[in-house]
């Protein structure tokens, strides 16, 4: 079932010196239930405004976007998002983090306790709750943001590069830990990237975006087998991460030329 | 990892008391320094007792004075005044940073006020504040409020202007209403910086409310070190020098202390600063 449908959406980028930029222009998706999707782009192609208008962050100036029928006004707990960095609340402990945004609802306080304790074992920062993010390196900061973000239970996550500031190692181990967490419990994920392979390794549809300003270029299906033990070196998923690599790079050296102009 | 703590205390226990004592030993070497330096000078024969009375004589007359009363009250008057200049500088540099903040009319029309004001000497307008509003606390706490609402207003403004959107869309999205996004999200973030504006701001207030003293005389710690001057009472001038230190002393102590409970959160409240 269709549960995101973006429909011609187009976005100025205005700096508060200079010209105003066409960020995003006719740009139309639907993303359907339980679907992860990545969208994946060239830097300034304009996939993280995208998935800041889907959050409901900035105006839509032109276009709709609605999910389950209704067009977005503004951010809402529907839409959890998580950011390259963090964005966690660094006043508050790990526990404290996690339980903020079931304050808001009006949970029960040993329900809500509870909850929070139950998404911080998930994602494995068991023994960290009473730490601050100060105290925490990268990848446990990460585990913290999604847990938080997990916790409000929304049907559609929102990550904006999640793992870009993260080292190799932690990068990848982060990865299948998130294919996991969805696998038990489907959510609706949208997951910007420009890292291809991590595109194709978590997504079932890879959205390529043009360089600025950001168009769909291309749609990949990436729905197939990911459980074999040896998914990176087999052959489709090389040929895949070819195939999508090489619609990328056209658009990487474009955004180059026109930087460079 | 709570179970991991006693271990971890007996493995680091005596390295860490002797980084302790190490510590304290390297706070209290440069006032001990200090003082045998003065010892020494003023037992040299270079300088006159009148020049360079010796710290012991100083200590003397301070024992004196605080029996005599009149070191309690001069202590308590001063800080009073510049506790009370700094408490409403405090409020309000707050309040008009934040307002700044925002931008808009309220920015544009104090900006160029703080651009002019902070680096100007305000107790050049001593002399029209006591014109205006006469020779007793109100000028001398105008004149503190005066000099220290500066640096609360720039840390205010720049705590609130460099709190990342990141972090207030990720609570709006959390289900942080509109009004609650300044309480909840926008101060918190803030404050490391806005106590960094009251950290400098305070030793100020106690400056300027002793320089305010000087100029005006009367009680107080500044008042009492010009009467002694006049006086060529030398013991009574280095007297004031040594309460002031200590008082001072005590001041930024307290603040640092406060930011290390307060912020504990905040990676730059383990250093140990000054300001």
């Amino acid at each position: 079932m269709t549960q995101i449908v973006i429909d011609k959406v187009r976005h100025m980028y205005r700096p508060a010196r200079g010209r105003p930029v066409l960020a995003l222009e006719d740009v139309s998706l639907e993303v359907g239930e339980q679907e992860f999707v990545a969208l994946l782009g060239p830097s300034g192609c304009g996939k993280s405004t995208l998935l800041y208008l889907m959050g409901g962050f900035l105006p839509i100036e032109s276009g709709t976007i609605s999910v389950n029928g209704k067009a977005i006004t503004g951010p809402g707990p529907d839409r959890g998002i998580v950011f390259q960095h963090f964005a966690l609340f660094p006043w508050k402990t790990v526990l404290q983090n996690v339980l903020y945004g079931l304050e808001r609802q009006n949970m029960p306080r040993d329900e809500r306790e509870a909850r929070a304790r139950k998404f911080i074992d998930l994602v494995g920062l068991h023994g960290f709750e009473d730490n601050y993010p100060s105290q925490l390196s990268g990848g446990m900061k990460q585990r913290a943001a999604i847990a938080r973000t997990l916790a409000v239970d929304p049907g559609i996550l929102l990550m904006d590069e999640p793992f870009g500031a993260l080292d190799a190692q932690t990068r990848a181990l982060m990865q299948s830990e998130l294919l996991g967490i969805w696998r038990a419990s489907p959510k609706t994920v949208i997951f910007v990237t420009h890292d291809v392979q991590e595109a194709v390794y978590l997504a079932q549809r890879v959205v390529v975006m043009s360089a600025r300003p950001g168009r769909v270029k291309a749609i990949i299906d990436t729905n197939f087998d990911k459980t074999a033990p040896d998914l990176l070196r087999s052959q489709k998923f090389g040929d895949m991460v070819d195939h999508i690599w090489g619609l990328v790079k056209e658009e990487a050296i474009k955004a180059q030329m026109g930087r460079a102009t | 990892m709570a179970g991991m703590s006693p271990t971890m205390a007996f493995v680091d226990g005596r390295p860490r008391l002797r980084i302790r004592f190490r510590d304290i030993a390297a706070r209290w070497g440069a006032v001990v320094a200090l003082l045998a330096l003065w010892w020494a000078l003023s037992h040299s024969g270079m300088f006159t007792p009148f020049m360079l009375p010796t710290p012991e004589r100083v200590a003397t007359r301070m024992w004196d004075d605080a029996l005599a009363g009149d070191l309690p009250l001069n202590v308590a008057l001063t800080l009073y005044r510049a506790l009370a200049g700094f408490v409403i500088a405090a409020v309000l540099g707050v309040l008009i940073g934040a307002a700044m903040s925002r931008g808009g009319i309220i920015g544009w029309f104090f900006d160029p006020i703080v651009s002019v004001g902070f680096p100007m000497p305000k107790i050049a307008f001593l002399p029209v504040i006591v014109l205006w509003l006469g020779f007793y606390d109100v000028s001398k706490i105008s004149m503190v409020v005066f000099d220290a609402i500066f640096p609360v207003i720039t840390g205010t403004m720049l705590g609130i202007k460099s709190v990342e959107k990141e972090l207030i869309w990720s609570a709006r999205s959390l289900g942080t209403g509109e009004s609650e996004i300044w309480p909840r999200i926008v101060l918190p973030a803030a404050m490391p910086q806005m106590f960094t504006g009251l950290q400098v701001s305070l030793p100020i207030a106690m400056i300027v409310a002793v320089v305010a003293e000087m100029l005006m005389g009367g009680y107080g710690m500044g008042g009492a070190m010009v009467q002694a001057s006049r006086m060529a009472d030398s013991p009574g001038v280095f007297a004031g020098i040594v309460e002031i230190a200590v008082v001072g002393w005590f001041l930024v102590k307290g603040m640092a202390s406060l930011r290390r409970r307060l912020l504990a959160w905040h990676p730059e409240a383990d250093t140990p600063s000054g300001v």
